[in-house]
């Protein structure tokens, strides 16, 4: 029976088979060339290619040798992480900066499993009202303090 | 002496209040962030990029310089306070360091750094002013061939001094290189991998990039710790080396300065094996042997000065090649282009001011460092002690803002936030990440001297060896390469990235 032995290992190789694999099926529009006057495609399919390749080693060699497992990761970080960095894309151009920076925190405080409320909301307003100064006034950054726009 | 006027040229451009002021700010910042745990010098200066963005692009660099030699002095802080290292540099000052601190001696062991690392930035900006314009008339002889192969010779080197597996390190380069490859082929004006985003048009932008991989990765990465695993700070008695300590001290960190000096002009991670190559010879000129790993004196001097003398002419490949040899310069490089400087032979020939202003803004650097962080040791060390829950956000905020303000684009924040998932994934499968950042940096131009040589040559490899300077550069790969296979290399390695 086959059996994965490093974890960290094979699934590393997985991961760079499908970003190889990935890049062949999107570059396969792109001309090749020759080697004396290379396409647009030349240096990303030879590169795609060394990637699988390399992918694949990777994988076999999970299942050959052993090796690390891959640490438990949790989900609370980095779901809030994330989302405090998407909301804050979304809502820069329509509310403004004190507004999102206000939010974001909040947000981003619930990553922490040792949030403290009353301070997250200290943190909130401190970190608004420093944004503010420090890129609008001080640097001088093109982006509204408020704005209402949807 | 033309140095001397090339010197004063610069230092006259350099040295005004207001950009002497953005300097000391860079650095400040530059410390806070660096000193953070698990935020190492990478995070630190990409985080820390958009607030050069306003600035003119002499004051920007002073600024950069600041935040650069903060971010590296607030790298060995952590190294010595807490046995983090931020990066492989000061995987070095760890062993010794931290030893240090924990018999009391961290105030001793800070400062020790300090002034070393500020002795060996002062040597190697004076071979920086010697060398380089001598390095930019045989730069005139570079051609693409010549070009392409120290790119390969910087990746090589950029997976030897990786972490943990050697395969994956370079499945991690050419990754980088093809990602590097997104946006709009210049010579073929085809759009790559862009998925019709107008904003990848111009390739991934550097900035979320950096930020995504290591800022938000690494966050990632700490919340997930329990907070008595993150940092243990330990007291600070007396911030003075004893009599015996500065006098292991002192010889250490004028061997390291030289070793450094010499290593850093290398492309491809002088820096780090300045600081290898240091420790490796103070252990076997030292009287007391037994002393190293126990919190020897000379363990912290010599690889600390090495590292800084090393990082300083390691700019020296950049300005005169204007090639990136590690991934910091990379990070560097990102800055000036943002800035709309391209580094290279043509800087120095063409915007001479700038030029030794740049030179002159890294001795001002280095000064403000000693200056500013003896005193504030102590400042740092209480920082360590805020509690991580009030600074990640704070962090975050920085980063999301720095994202938006590159081109005022909603998308790369999102992109970012996408980045920072891949760079999660990719430390939670023991794949490094500033392989490939490196390779990232270097794929387009790589590709240009590629195809330039082909055509040159007709469409032959052969061209690559025939020409003598290509031929050492890929000699010394490949003598590179030959090393990793050494099984006593690798023992080494492996000691050596043991945490």
């Amino acid at each position: 029976m086959l059996r994965v032995k490093s974890p960290q290992d094979f699934w590393a190789g997985v991961l760079f088979i499908c970003f190889g694999a990935l890049a062949l099926y999107l570059g396969q529009s792109y001309a090749f060339g020759t080697v004396t006057r290379m396409g647009p495609g030349f240096l990303p399919t030879v590169l795609a290619w060394i990637v699988v390749g390399l992918g694949a080693i990777i994988v076999v060699r999970g299942m050959a040798v052993d090796g690390t497992a891959i640490a438990r990761g949790q989900l609370r970080p980095q779901f809030f992480i994330l989302l405090a960095i998407v909301l804050f894309g979304l809502l820069i151009e329509r509310v403004g900066l004190a507004p999102t920076i206000f939010i974001v925190t909040l947000v981003a405080s619930m990553a922490s499993t040792e949030i403290r409320w009353k301070e997250a909301v200290a943190l909130g307003v401190g970190a608004a009202i420093f944004s503010v100064l420090l890129f609008i006034k001080l640097l001088g950054q093109a982006m509204p303090a408020w704005a209402w726009s949807f | 002496m033309d140095m001397f006027a090339n010197l004063a040229t610069g230092f006259g451009a350099a040295i005004t209040p207001a950009n002497l002021l953005f300097c000391l700010i860079g650095c400040l910042l530059g410390t806070l962030i660096g000193v953070l745990p698990g935020i190492g010098p990478i995070a630190t200066i990409a985080m820390l990029l958009p607030i050069t963005f306003g600035l003119d692009p002499l004051s920007s660099l002073i600024m950069l310089a600041g935040i650069y030699y903060g971010a590296q002095y607030g790298g060995s802080t952590t190294a010595i306070l807490v046995n983090l290292p931020g990066e492989t540099s000061s995987v070095i000052t760890c062993i010794d360091g931290y030893q240090m601190a924990r018999r009391g001696r961290a105030g001793a062991a800070l400062t020790i750094a300090a002034l070393g690392s500020f002795f060996a930035g002062c040597v190697g900006t004076l071979v920086i002013a010697a060398f380089a314009p001598v390095l930019a008339g045989f730069a005139e002889k570079f051609r693409s061939p010549e070009y392409f192969s120290l790119m390969l010779f910087g990746l090589v080197a950029a997976v030897v001094l990786a972490h943990g597996s050697v395969i994956k390190a370079v499945a991690m380069v050419i990754l980088g290189l093809l990602f590097g490859l997104v946006g709009t082929d210049t010579q073929a004006g085809v759009t790559r991998f862009t998925f019709g985003v107008s904003e990848l048009y111009d390739g991934i932008d550097f900035v979320p990039l950096a930020m995504g991989l290591f800022g938000f990765a690494e966050m990632m990465g700490n919340l997930e710790k329990r907070a008595e695993d993150r940092s243990q700070t330990q007291k600070i008695e007396s911030l003075w080396p004893t009599r015996e300590e500065a006098k292991l001290a002192v010889p250490a960190a004028l061997r390291g300065t030289i070793i450094g000096s010499f290593l850093g002009i290398l492309p491809g991670g002088g820096a780090v094996l300045a600081s290898f190559a240091s420790y490796t010879l103070e252990k076997k000129i030292s009287k007391s042997r037994a002393m190293f790993g126990k919190g020897a004196v000379e363990g912290v001097a010599g690889p600390e000065s090495a590292n800084n003398a090393g990082a300083q002419t390691s700019f020296i490949p950049l300005l005169t090649l204007g090639i990136p040899s590690t991934p910091v310069m990379a990070v560097m490089v990102g800055a000036m282009m943002i800035q709309g400087i391209a580094p290279g032979t043509a800087l120095l020939t063409e915007r001479p001011t700038l030029f030794w202003g740049m030179i002159a803004s890294m001795w001002v650097g280095n000064l403000m460092l000693v200056i500013i962080n003896l005193p504030l040791i102590g400042l740092w060390v209480a920082l360590l002690k805020v509690p991580y829950r009030l600074l990640f956000p704070c962090i975050l905020i920085l980063c999301c803002v720095g994202a938006y303000a590159v081109s005022s684009s909603t998308f790369l924040v999102i992109m970012m936030a996408g980045i920072a998932l891949l760079g999660y994934t990719f430390n939670k499968l023991g794949c490094e990440c500033a392989p490939f950042l490196l390779g990232f940096v270097l794929g387009p131009l790589m590709e240009e001297n590629l195809r330039r040589s082909m055509v040159l040559s007709f469409g032959s490899p052969s061209i690559f060896v025939e020409r003598p300077i290509s031929l050492v550069l890929l000699l010394m790969s490949a003598a590179l390469i030959a090393i990793i296979v050494l099984p006593s290399f690798r023992r080494t390695r492996e000691d050596a990235f043991q945490e």
